[in-house]
């Protein structure tokens, strides 16, 4: 019983808890007896115990900092609670110790809310990790795990360590590094991070980061740096509180000489501190881009939550960002006398004879009609194509150099499909039979089917153009941006070329973005208002540079930054309206002798907890639109 | 001698106004050892320099405590 009450003694938050429950206590004895009963005489005792209660603790940090010649908020209050007992001004003394103890309460555990997004980050990465030594398994603190060991992931573990996996299988959760909700399947050779969660399966990896050089850990870094960046106004705010707490003791004992109002005195000792003021920005700033980092979104810091919040133009650097990354089999040609049917039949018949990712689509569209039969022979020209021979007839599949090889000539109908499909950014597979050309494939690379909703909501949120600069050939990307809804493409660029057009589009009054991958762009992203990488999650350099790293290759990201951005910004604004006029009329209020000292503390105390509740608001700005849904939707149904 | 200072990050989720960050820095600096005591408010995270055989990390955390807040070493 003992012990156990020194253990709250020892911690301060417990100790501080049960001191202004215990306080709370007598101030309503004392209130019930006297309005409840009409006693007075325990009136003064109880409220001076409460008063002690409540104070005792902030006697003892006032006296820890006053050791160390530092002047706190602490010594203000409880010279002014010590002052109202002198006076004789029971109520005043508990009200003030008692208000200022359970708000800092209150605000402890609200700003830890604000904080949370960090805290669940920090809290992803394991403490223990479990590694083969001598062929037996250890259990040992996740940063001692050596680089190149093996460790071992059961399911329902967090992954202690960045790395490779070199045997099993399993469905790992990335949401706390890529904030995508839907796991990704991890086999022999995937990379993975430390923080996710192994949903199933059983992972052997090789540690190839540990402790604070994990791709979680620089996230962590990021993400405070960035909360932790001070914006000008910040530092202006800041300033003004350090001369405000001094400036305000000043004027009470200015007032008392001019006066001789100890009351008026001690009421301004109460509201000396600028609380709301002083955190009113930084706290929608925590607020904003913890909300951003627990959605995979990193923003380096207050001034680019602010240049984001302005962007209206959008430059997207390679066809990748908004294409699936793989080409699909966009058209079949059959040339007269022939049937599509058979065009593909013949192609998929040779293409099994390779692995070209070209094939694929092939065999895939042509399995789709009906089972391919094994050719009865099969040669792969490097480079050009295939050669097969199936139920009598020779089978030739590939480019026009396969042609050239084997003096196969076009006519003029082949020749106009391959100028048509080129002219569609396709890349085009001939098909022939016995020394004819018998058809052709378009192959593309299409555009995601979440892209052009992600484009339209950036055109909804202002960013008016949406530009393509791109080192591709103009063809294929404008077929890209015209199913996308681009709005300018700019094709067949040179690095030098992009940046140009970036300061053209700055020199015309826009403030724009772009997305790049931070290499080969580094000049132009330098030149844009700001700098975006997508699928940062891999890359560090892209984490490092970038002003906003996205860590999946997800568009809607972009929009959700740029919301992100302006509720944040919108938010500081009103803090800030708060905070000011909270000073203005707790100072109008002392002065004109309409608020004293427990009225004092309550306002200022109710000022702290609605700043710091209008901040957590931000922490549930809408994630998800309907198109980043629907998409998420269709990837499970493909798993 | 200068190869001693270690540097210890602590974090804790009790910062409730800014007026805690001279605070805490002054009561760290106090100690023996310690050369270098930064307080972030906006993440509650405490950057420590200092020479273990002279104040080593619990020194830190119940020093802090005695200014009233609880803190806890963390790996990164």
């Amino acid at each position: 019983m003992f012990s156990g009450l020194m253990d709250i003694y020892r911690h301060p938050a417990d100790r501080r808890k049960w001191l202004t429950i215990a306080s709370g206590v007598f101030i309503t004895a004392a209130l019930t007896a006297w309005y409840g009963f009409g006693i007075a005489a325990p009136w003064a005792p109880l409220m001076t115990i409460a008063a002690v209660l409540a104070g005792y603790d902030i006697a003892l940090r006032a006296w820890a900092s006053l050791k160390l010649r530092h002047l706190s908020i602490e010594l203000l209050v409880i010279v002014a609670a010590t002052g109202a007992l002198f006076i004789n001004n029971h109520w005043e003394s508990a009200a003030v110790t008692f208000l200022f103890m359970l708000g800092a309460w209150l605000e402890t555990r609200t700003m830890s809310r604000t904080r949370g997004a960090l805290k669940a980050l920090i809290d992803a990465a394991p403490a223990t990790a479990t590694v083969l030594r001598n062929g037996e398994t250890v259990q040992v603190p996740a940063h001692e795990v050596q680089l190149g060991e093996t460790v071992l992931v059961r399911a329902g573990e967090r992954l202690p360590v960045d790395g490779e996996v070199v045997e099993g299988t399993a469905a790992v959760n990335e949401a706390s590094i890529t904030g995508e909700p839907i796991p990704a399947e991890k086999s022999p050779g995937s990379k993975v991070f430390a923080g996710t969660l192994a949903e199933n399966g059983l992972l052997h990896l090789r540690a190839t980061g540990v402790g604070a050089d994990t791709t979680l850990a620089r996230i962590i870094t990021r993400v405070e740096e960035a909360q932790e960046a001070k914006a000008p106004a910040q530092r202006m705010i800041e300033s003004f509180g350090r001369w405000y707490t001094p400036g305000v003791f000043v004027m009470a004992v200015v007032s008392y000489i001019v006066t001789r109002n100890v009351e008026l005195a001690l009421t301004l000792l109460v509201v000396s501190c600028p609380g709301a003021l002083v955190i009113s920005t930084p706290v929608s700033v925590v607020a904003g881009i913890g909300r951003a980092a627990r959605a995979g979104i990193l923003i380096k810091g207050g001034e680019h939550l602010e240049n984001a919040g302005r962007i209206t133009a959008l430059a997207l650097d390679k066809t990748g960002t908004l294409t699936e990354g793989q080409p699909r089999l966009a058209e079949v040609i059959a040339l007269a006398g022939q049937n599509k049917a058979d065009v593909l039949l013949w192609a998929g018949i040779a293409e099994t004879g390779s692995n070209h990712p070209l094939g694929r689509p092939i065999i895939e569209a042509a399995r789709k009609q009906g089972p391919l039969p094994t050719a009865a022979s099969l040669e792969e020209i490097a480079g050009m194509g295939l050669i097969a021979r199936h139920d009598g007839h020779d089978i030739a599949v590939g480019s026009h150099r396969l042609f050239d090889h084997l003096k196969i000539a076009f006519n003029a109908e082949a020749k106009d499909g391959i100028a048509r499909l080129h002219g569609l950014g396709h890349t085009v597979v001939i098909v022939a039979r016995n020394g004819e050309v018998v058809g052709l494939l378009g192959l593309a690379d299409m555009a995601r089917a979440s892209a052009k909703p992600m484009i339209d909501r950036l055109h909804a949120l202002g960013v008016h153009r949406v530009v393509m600069l791109t080192g591709d050939q103009r063809p294929a990307a404008e077929a890209i941006a015209a199913a996308v809804g681009v709005d300018e493409v700019h094709a067949g660029m040179m690095p030098d070329d992009k940046l140009e057009r970036i300061q053209a589009m700055r020199a015309e009054g826009l403030h724009v973005a772009m997305v790049g991958d931070g290499i080969n762009d580094a000049p132009a992203l330098a030149a844009a208002d700001i700098s975006i990488a997508m699928g940062a999650s891999g890359s560090d350099i892209a984490i490092e540079t970038a002003d906003i790293a996205l860590m999946t290759d997800d568009l809607g990201k972009i929009a959700e930054a740029m919301e992100i951005a302006r509720a944040t910004l919108a938010n500081m604004r009103q803090n800030l309206v708060i905070a000011v006029l909270t000073v203005v009329g707790l100072l109008f209020g002392v002065y004109t002798g309409s608020i004293h000292m427990a009225g004092g503390m309550l306002v200022h105390q109710l000022s702290v907890l609605i700043v710091i509740l209008n901040a957590m608001r931000l922490l549930r700005v809408p994630a998800a639109t309907k198109a980043h849904r629907a998409e998420a939707k269709a990837k499970t149904a493909v798993a | 001698m200068a190869d001693t200072k270690i540097h210890t990050k602590l974090r804790s989720d009790e910062l409730s106004c800014p007026s805690c960050v001279p605070k805490i820095e002054k009561a760290l600096l106090a100690l023996p050892g310690v050369t270098k005591a930064e307080v972030k408010f906006a993440t509650g995270r405490i950057e420590v320099e200092h020479d273990p055989a002279q104040s080593d990390v619990a020194a830190l955390i119940n020093s802090i405590a005695k200014t009233g807040y609880t803190a806890k070493a963390s790996a990164f």
